[in-house]
Parts: structure tokens; sequence; C-alpha cells
């Protein structure tokens, strides 16, 4: 009885910590996309539209991380403390990447000289994508972590999946950053995204034919599942689906479907990379069960922060009502800014 | 080169610089907000359009410092895992959770209503709008609550029992309420409010000193000296307290703050040094200026109370660099009764008139020594952690974990190459940030902005956001 709730807790904070990090990938993904597309562009006022566009909600969604890995540390300290130390150099990467693109995003502002900031933000957003995706893929790569013990070493994370996983990474946030400039933005910013967004969306189609023959060869027990679940196929048709609507939408220049079949490529792919690994929270090495915290800390942890969730929701998705609409460029000269 | 070699050291050393820096923004922030809040309500209350231009120009002070802030402190969450994998195991179940609610609870309240706050003055209506900031400022208190529940417990850990090398928790009220909570969260609030209101007075001075708005300016200087009369004698007395606390508590840390090496004899008070060169070595002060007896007071209240020598722990269990923490100690205490100074000098010119906006110009001493007094609660709160964080080790848990047996085993060209990024990138960022800081303040308010409601209190348009609105939200 008494594992059977363990297990019933342990999976509900897996689900919940699985629910933060969709949040956090398609809110700071966007963030992160659009600081990816600045590099793009050669023309300050439109840089100045697409930061704008990021002005009132990129603390917020930044937040979601700092939820992901209080979350983790609470309910999986175990998983926390071995992931993240087997994971040093991406990791750092990131919060290098996370601090200089949110410092540049204020300090433009403020700055006579735009372009050093331009390029720090774009090149900060990058680094912490490219990061992520390091990370993301050598966990799923096959990251050698003992229990309480260190990994092979610093570099343990590098192989060709997370390189393919980071690639990945930064495409699906470029697409999550160019379908929100579609509904944010109008005129040149807005074709430009369109095109984008498609670019985006073939890499990864692209990317998605290669990773799941790959996913399924390094790990018999994917192979195996595949085999016996019929969700899979389900999973994989949806993924399918919903490719060719993003497509679809971006062909017929719609302003919110493309945004929403790109959050539904990403939940799609990460049903499919859920029911590949569960209950493996490392994969082949450590499950959610094993690695859980007590019964007694997890329901703690489930009324406090299990309670705030859908408030946290609310006024976030408040703000983002406060602030719909279009961002417009202001029609005075920038001389006397700053 | 041994140090260099060492990833347990390299690890504190970034663990330190991080602390270090990030400690400097929420200070300001957490004070700010709630300045910001009390402005928002004078201004809906009073309708004097100056409160409204008070929000405005603090506002963008509180944007740069809590942008700071963000992107210091997410990496000092991550640190723990990354680089202190073995305190994480040891402690997640516990520290985790408060670092958990800190997001959930705090940061969370605080990042949600800041677009509102900052960008939303004529998007939402008068009402929302304060009640957005006051979810800010109630946000920013939270974050410094979780954040010394969390600091508190590795002080005195409370609430649980060490199962197979880890911490299980017993009772959450117990590990939430341990012993050094309630003072320490109350007195690094207090050093968050004071701090913050030396800045704001101290920069209010500085343009009624250049004859800038002397009159406008004279509101923020008086709002700031009104709550400094409350918080800088507190302050002091929670000093007081948490020092007796700590000696309760922590006997060996009281030890290394007062460089006390022997044990006082039955019957004889212990006397305080003054000033004092403390030798680890020779576990003996090379000089001290000592006032008899004064110890004993100071930490037991009575003239010969006992209080424990270093001598009498283990060498193993006492604190390094007993001279920093010694000294640490001092310029802490020393600025607090300053602060209370400057405080009672202040308000005693008040008393007399001097605060008039005719004659105010003239105290030009006065204003000055306020401009002085800018960095001086960021000095005595960073010196105060010191005091705090040196005096807890070697453990890192207090008599539970060493923090050598916390630390991940890296390889230390990792770390120290992680390390050589922060002090390199935070040390950019901060003349950055001065300069920018700088720029704000030189430039000043925006006199001639007019309030984004109508006295009606409907939002005087619903225009789509322009670019500018973020572009130059510190411009206009």
């Amino acid at each position: 009885m008494e594992a059977e709730i363990q297990l019933l807790l342990a999976t509900i904070w897996y689900a919940i910590i699985g629910l933060i990090l969709v949040l956090y990938v398609i809110l700071d993904g966007f963030d992160l996309g659009v600081g990816i597309l600045t590099l793009f562009t050669d023309e300050e006022e439109q840089r100045s539209v697409m930061m704008t566009t990021l002005g009132s909600v990129w603390d917020a969604n930044e937040t979601w991380l700092v939820l992901l890995g209080g979350a983790l540390f609470g309910a999986f300290p175990l998983v926390y403390a071995a992931v993240l130390h087997a994971l040093y150099i991406p990791v750092m990467a990131m919060l290098f990447g996370l601090i200089f693109r949110g410092v540049a995003l204020e300090f433009r502002s403020l700055a006579r000289r735009k372009r050093p900031w331009n390029l720090v933000f774009g090149g900060g957003s990058l680094v912490a994508a490219a990061a992520q995706g390091f990370a993301l893929g050598g966990l799923l790569g096959g990251l050698s972590v003992a229990h309480g013990g260190s990994a092979d070493g610093a570099w343990s994370w590098l192989t060709p999946y997370a390189a393919f996983g980071a690639a990945g990474v930064v495409a699906a946030y470029v697409l999550f950053g160019a379908t929100y400039l579609i509904i944010k933005s109008e005129g040149d910013i807005q074709s430009v995204s369109f095109r984008r967004a498609q670019q985006a969306g073939v890499f990864l189609i692209f990317a998605a034919l290669v990773v799941i023959p790959w996913t399924v060869r390094l790990y018999p027990y994917v192979a195996e599942r595949w085999a016996r679940l019929p969700a899979f196929y389900y999973l994989a048709g949806l993924l399918a689906l919903a490719f060719a609507m993003l497509l679809r939408s971006l062909r017929l220049r719609r302003e919110l479907s493309p945004f929403f079949w790109s959050v539904v490529v990403f939940l799609a792919s990460a049903g499919l990379m859920v029911l590949s690994h569960y209950p493996y929270i490392v994969p082949a090495a450590v499950t959610a069960q094993e690695a859980a915290s007590p019964s007694k800390t997890l329901i703690f942890m489930l009324t406090g922060i299990g309670m705030l969730f859908p408030v946290m929701l609310i006024y976030n998705g408040y703000q983002y009502l406060v602030f719909r609409g279009k961002v417009r460029l202001r029609k005075r000269p920038a001389a006397d800014e700053a | 080169m041994d140090t260099l070699s060492d990833p347990v050291l390299l690890s504190r050393l970034q663990f330190a610089v991080t602390a270090i820096f990030h400690i400097l923004w929420p200070l300001l922030t957490i004070g700010l907000s709630l300045f910001l809040v009390a402005m928002e309500v004078l201004w809906l209350k009073t309708r004097d359009e100056d409160y409204y231009r008070h929000v405005r120009f603090w506002s963008k002070l509180f944007l740069l410092n809590f942008t700071m802030g963000v992107v210091s402190g997410i990496p000092m969450e991550f640190e723990f895992g990354a680089n202190w994998d073995r305190f994480s195991g040891f402690a997640g179940e516990f520290f985790g959770n408060a670092l958990g609610f800190e997001g959930a609870m705090a940061f969370m309240l605080e990042a949600g209503f800041l677009g509102i706050m900052l960008f939303g003055w004529t998007r939402v209506t008068p009402a929302i709008h304060l009640f957005a900031s006051a979810m800010v400022a109630l946000g920013a208190s939270l974050s410094a609550f979780w954040i010394l529940v969390a600091n508190s417990w590795m002080q005195t850990p409370a609430g649980g029992h060490v199962e197979n090398g880890r911490f299980r928790v017993d009772s959450y009220a117990d590990a939430i309420f341990n012993p050094d909570m309630p003072l320490a969260f109350a007195h690094m609030w207090g050093a968050c409010l004071e701090t913050s209101l030396f800045v704001i007075g101290g920069l209010s001075a500085w343009y009624i000193v250049r004859n800038r708005h002397p009159a406008f300016f004279l509101k923020s200087f008086k709002a700031a000296l009104l709550a400094a009369v409350l918080v800088a004698p507190l302050q002091v007395i929670l000093g007081d307290i948490k020092g007796r606390e700590v000696y309760k508590t922590q006997p060996v840390k009281m030890a290394a703050i007062e460089a006390h090496w022997e044990t006082n004899p039955p019957g004889q008070g212990a006397s305080w040094n003054v000033l004092a060169w403390p030798d680890r070595q020779a576990e003996a002060n090379v000089w001290a200026i000592r006032l008899p007896q004064v110890l004993s007071l100071l930490a037991t209240t009575t003239w010969d109370g006992r209080v424990a020598g270093l001598k009498a722990f283990p060498a193993a269990d006492r604190p390094p660099a007993i001279g920093l923490i010694f000294y640490a100690f001092r310029i802490m205490a020393g600025i607090g009764f300053a602060l209370f100074g400057l405080m009672a000098w202040t308000a005693w010119a008040w008393s007399r008139g001097g605060l008039e906006p005719g004659r105010v110009v003239r105290q030009r001493g006065l204003l000055l020594a306020w401009v002085a007094a800018i960095p001086l609660g960021y000095v005595a709160t960073e010196c105060g952690w010191i005091v705090r964080e040196v005096g807890r080790q070697p453990w890192v848990v207090y008599g539970l974990l060493r923090t050598q047996e916390a630390a991940s085993q890296l390889q230390p060209a990792v770390v120290a190459a992680s390390l050589a990024g922060f002090v390199a990138v935070y040390a950019v960022l901060l003349v950055v940030f001065l300069v920018f800081a700088a720029r704000i303040v030189r430039k000043g308010p925006d006199m001639g902005l007019a309030p984004a409601h109508s006295a009606a209190g409907h939002p005087a348009s619903h225009g789509r956001r322009e670019a500018g609105e973020g572009e130059a939200r510190h411009g206009s």
C-alpha cells in the first residue's frame, strides 16, 4: 500500500514537472526564438519591435525555469543532483547565455550604441537555446549517471545525438519565435517570420525523421514498446498531422494557427518522448519512483506548489490578455530616446 | 597552485562570487517595490501628480535592478545541483522544497505582475495597477522569506533526522520555523528596507544639493527619512537580539565573530575585543584592544556569564578566516550605528525647520552625508552575509554535513573555467549597470509627464501597444 502511494505520488510529480517543462519550453522557447531571429535582421526598427514583444513577458517566462529547478530539486533531489552535475558544462553555458540575453534586453534600451547589445542579446539567446538542446540531447542520448556519484567526465554529454538535439531545440525555438512574431507583428516582420517559420518547420520534419529511428535503435526497450503500444502510432500520426497543418497554415498566411500547430508539434513530440522512456527519468538509468522524495515530502509539495499552479496560470494568462494585440512602431524619431 | 586544483574550494569561491553579486539587487528591489506602492497610494489619495512622477521615475531604477537580480539569481539555483550535488542529495527533500516555494509563491508573483506594473498604465484601471504593484512588492518580500527559510535551515537545521546519509523531514513547520529563521528573516528584511531607504534618501539628497527639483525630491527624502526613523533603530535592536541568538545556537561562530579564544573562568567576565588581530596558528590574538567583562554582558546579559572560546571547540570545527569574520562583523555593526546617527541628525534638523524647501538646500553637510551613505547599506549587508556564511564553516548544514562532503567531484579545470567566467561577466555587468543607473539618475525625472489616467479613473486610452513603450521604457 505504501509503495503504491509512493508510486502514485512520484507519477503525479513526474507529470507536474513535465507540465512545467512544457510551459517553459513553449514560453521561454518563443522568447529565445525571437532572440535568435533578431540576429537575422539588419533593421534597427524591426529589431525594436521584435524585442518589444518580449518586454513585458520574458521575466515571467523565465520563471518557469526557476520553478522547474525548484520542483525537480524538491521532488527528485537525486536526479537534480546527478543530472546537473553530469551536465555541468551545458548548464553553465545556458546560465551565461540567459544572463547575457536578460541584461541585453534591458541595457539595449538605455544604450546609445545599440549594436553590441543586439549581438549580446541574439548571441545569448542562441547560446542558451543550444545549451538546453545539448543538455536534453545529452540526457536522452544516454548520460551515465551513477547514484550520487559523478559521470564519466565533464564531457560525457557530448554525443552526436546531443549535437543533433541542440540543432533540433534551436530550430524548435525559432519556430516558436517566428510563429509568435506572426501574431504580434505586421508588415515586413510578419512576412519574414512566415518564411522563417517555414524553414524551421521543414528542418524539424527532417529532424523528426532522423531522431525517431535513432532513439529506437539506441534503446532496445523503446523498440519493444513501439511494437507493443498502439499509442505510439496515434502520437506519430498526430505529429505528422500537426506538421502538415503547420505548413498549410503558413502557406495560407493564417495568423494564429501557426503558433497553435507549433505547440501541437511540440506536444506530440514530448508525448512520444514520455511514452518512450517513462518511468525512466534518466533514460535506462533512474526511474521516477527510485529518485522520488518520500511520500510526505511529495504531499507537502503538492499541497503548496500544486495548489498554486492554477493561480500562477491565471495571472500569467492575465498578463498576456492585458498586452494582447500587435506591437507597432511609434511614429516619432528615435533620436530623442535615451 | 594548490587552491586551483581543489574543486571544493573553487566551488566555494564560485558560490561566494555569485551570492555576493546577487544580493546587491534584491536588497534594493525589495525596499524600492514597497516605496513604489507607498508613492502610488499617495498619488491615488492626494492626486498630487508629483507622486505619480515619483512612481514613474523610481520604476526605471527598479526595472534595471530587477533584471540584474533575475539574471544573477538563476545561476545560484542551478549551482546547488551542478557544484553541490552531494548537498542536494542530502538536503533536497527540504531545501529543494523551500526553493520550489520561492519560485512558485514569490518569484512567479513578482514576474507575473511586473509587466502590468511597468507597462500597464494605460491598459488597466488604477485599482488593478495598484494591485499589480502590491503583488510585485509582496512577491519580492516573500522571495526573501523563502530564501531565508532555506538558508536559516542550513544554520540551525531542525524538523527532521538523518537517515542513510539523507535528511528526512519529520515536521515541515519545525524545519521552516527553525530557531534561526524568524530573526534572520527580520534582520535581512530590515537590511533591505534600510539599504533602500538610504539609497532613495541619498539620491534625493543629491538632487536637492544640486538644486534640481528640490521641492519634488524633498517629498521622497522626507518619506525615506520617516521610514528610517522606524527602521534604523529597529535594525540595531534586531542585530543585538540576533547576536545573542547566535551565541546560543552557534557558539563557535560567536567566538569567531569576537576573536574570543579562551573560555572565561567561572566568576570572571569575558572581555570584549574592540579591535584585534587573530592568529589561527597560534590560537590567540597577536594584539587586541579589550573592554573587560563586556563580552559576557553582550552575550549573556550578565557581567560574568560564561562565553565559550574558540579553543573549547576542536580545531576541525572552527571557522576559517577568523580575521575576516571579526572585521566584517565590526563593519556591519558600525554602519548600523552610523546610519542610525544620520537618521537622528536629520530628524533633529527637521524638527528645527531645517528641511523647509527654502532652507534645505543650504544643509550641505547633512545632504552630502546622505549621498555618502548610499553605498553603506550594501557594504553592511555583504559583511553580514560574510559573517553568517563564513562563520558557518566548516559546515554546509551546521553540525550535519561538512562542506568538504557536500561538493560535486568536478574536474578542477571545469570549475576554474566557470568561476573565471562568473568573475569576468559579473565585473563587466556591474560596471555597465553603474553606467546605466548613473545615466537614469543624471537624466532625472520627467517633470512634464502627465498621468496616464484621467481623474475619473478610467484608462486614458486603449491604444495598441507601441514599440516605444518597451523600447523607451526608461526614456519616456
